[in-house]
């Protein structure tokens, strides 16, 4: 069994990286190729964490090295069912790891969902990230906006939504959508989370952080106190909203946060238009509360859709095996379902690699020619990580003195300065 | 030469990167050093002739990271007698968590020094908020504490 050992990954989030990390140090000597359907590698690190989080970005330099030091190829702007089908690269790679994360935001499930002014916070996150597959063009959120969702990912858009322009700086914040929305910003949001303070999904030091915000205040009509001797978080989280209710701006105020905690949706009312939320109280110990709102933001997590994943049926998340098929694995947030963080998608990798060392002899029988065993015209196609350099480079260039670097919204863009098209292109309109 | 052993217990990888390079910034023909896991390590392998190098960073409420753990309970239930025994500790966190940074080598640290073991050097800190690169943080530091080490010989 000495046949070079090809790994395909597919997805170059997290999880991707990660698996990628554990199989080159268990297979020194196979040949780990990540494709994913973007021009840049990092997937939710990039376009998922918030443009202001800069720190947990920083988690980018460890998955550089892959690419950089340890000989893992970078396979950008190849598509799974597109350019190439998933029997394809099963046929031509030994192993095949799908790490691709999850498509959707998970619907609420309440009546008025699909009004206009419902949006996902996945749309959000992505549009203030630059994400390049994401329609642009900021949604219409007016003047009060409901965030339903206890969860860091609802933090994330409310901190988007009450932040100044000012308190952008060192992000790298989609500039043009960021004043898109500061035209006309909400002055009153909702937060809607269905646990109680105790059990609120949210970290604590994301709560606190919205108090470092100028001008909002901040209520909450629900009980704060947690019990004696609850868990360390849940009395971390109360001490922190108990610090945003004692921020007091005065005069200054531009916007009014109410974070309910203990309710949960029961329809999003309006004749063809949002008009307010109605929800019930999780302790039956209240009566229904309404709260007027012009749009609503839906936060309750991502999941799998019922179609059929290439080929795969319908995908249904496992918290016990990777292992799907002969040779086909799966890792993340497509293995697991939307929970768990960054560092828990690290574990999850670790775990699948287990699995696929023990299984290894069984997968190596024939020559599989991996990458190279792909038709020329779709590796003609790819982004590889010294072309994805280029676009790194270009957008660290273009960020303005207070940006961290300016993301570049449109994926042919992107591809075009990876593939170093654009140069030739410009000169040949005379542009600079 | 002491054989230098490098252990790091992290949630998201950072510290087993800064422990490679940290290895690998000492490793040479006459200095035998070795990289583990926490999770990995048991506390019947500490050896007193060794220097061990901790790298170790912090989650949730201040807390050791879950590789860590399993290592940081042995010591706590075990309580061997660690007198002798020599090491360095750094720390990784992120001041955006201003009230627990870097607790997590806190702990580990005075767990070690209630043992008896002796630190060599000041606790090395690095801040995921500065996007220095935490490798070179880290090598920067252990070089600082090799001089100290030197220095009182």
């Amino acid at each position: 069994m000495d046949t070079p050992l090809s790994i395909a990954v597919i997805g170059s989030g997290p999880s991707g990286c990660y698996i990628a990390q554990s199989l080159r140090r268990s297979f020194p000597q196979s040949e780990i190729t990540i494709y994913d359907r973007l021009a840049s590698p990092f997937g939710l690190v990039r376009y998922g964490v918030a443009p202001d989080h800069q720190s947990t970005k920083s988690i980018q330099s460890q998955f550089a090295r892959l690419f950089e030091r340890e000989n893992v190829r970078f396979a950008g702007n190849i598509e799974v069912g597109r350019d190439i089908s998933l029997d394809q690269l099963r046929n031509t790679h030994h192993i095949v790891v799908l790490a691709a994360g999850l498509p959707g935001d998970r619907p609420v499930g309440v009546p008025g969902e699909d009004l206009p002014e419902v949006y996902r916070a996945g749309r959000l996150t992505r549009l203030f990230n630059a994400h390049p597959l994401e329609q642009t063009g900021v949604p219409k959120l007016g003047k009060s906006v409901a965030i339903i969702g206890g969860g860091n990912v609802s933090i994330d858009v409310l901190r988007m939504l009450i932040k100044q322009p000012e308190d952008f700086v060192n992000s790298d914040i989609d500039d043009a959508v960021l004043a898109d929305y500061v035209r006309a910003p909400a002055g009153r949001i909702d937060l809607i989370c269905r646990s109680t303070i105790t059990n609120a999904p949210s970290d604590p030091v994301m709560l606190a952080e919205l108090g470092r915000i100028q001008g909002v205040r901040f209520s909450c009509p629900d009980p704060i106190e947690v019990a004696e001797g609850a868990p360390r978080t849940a009395l971390a989280r109360a001490k922190a909203v108990e610090g945003l209710l004692a921020i007091d701006p005065g005069t200054e105020t531009r916007v009014e946060v109410a974070l309910h905690f203990g309710w949960a949706p029961v329809s999003i009312n309006g004749d063809g238009h949002v008009r307010n939320v109605e929800l019930r109280s999780v302790n039956d110990d209240r009566r229904n509360l309404h709260l007027d709102a012009d749009s609503v933001v839906t936060a309750v997590g991502f999941d799998f859709d019922d179609g059929d994943w290439h080929g795969l049926g319908a995908l249904k998340a496992n918290l016990e095996s990777g292992a799907m098929d002969h040779g086909l694995y799966r890792t993340g947030w497509i293995k697991r379902g939307s929970r768990g963080t960054i560092a828990e998608n690290r574990s999850c990798a670790k775990a699948v690699a287990e699995e696929i060392v023990a299984s290894v002899d069984a997968l190596q029988r024939q020559t599989k020619p991996g990458y190279g065993g792909l038709p020329d015209e779709v590796r003609a196609r790819a982004v590889d990580y010294s072309a994805w350099k280029r676009v790194d480079a270009a957008e660290t260039e273009a960020a303005p003195g207070d940006r961290s670097r300016r993301k570049f919204p449109s994926h042919e863009h992107m591809v075009a300065i990876a593939h170093n098209k654009l140069v030739q292109t410009s000169a040949g309109t005379g542009a600079n | 030469m002491m054989k230098i052993q490098v252990l790091f217990g992290t949630e998201s990888g950072n510290a087993e990167v800064a422990a490679e390079d940290l290895a690998e910034s000492v490793r040479n023909d006459s200095q035998e050093v070795e990289v583990q896991d926490l999770s990995s390590f048991s506390i019947s392998e500490l050896q007193h002739d060794s220097m061990y190098v901790f790298l170790c960073s912090t989650y949730g409420e201040g807390d050791l990271p879950n590789t860590a753990l399993p290592f940081y309970a042995d010591l706590s239930v075990v309580r061997p007698d660690l007198s002798g025994m020599r090491y360095a500790m750094f720390g990784l966190g992120d001041t955006f968590y201003t009230e627990t940074y870097g607790h997590g080598a806190t702990k580990l640290d005075d767990k070690l020094t209630e043992l008896g073991a002796q630190r060599v050097g000041e606790i090395g800190r690095y801040d995921a908020s500065t996007w220095e690169p935490v490798g070179e943080c880290a090598v920067a530091w252990f070089a600082g504490v090799l001089e100290d080490v030197s220095a009182v010989r």
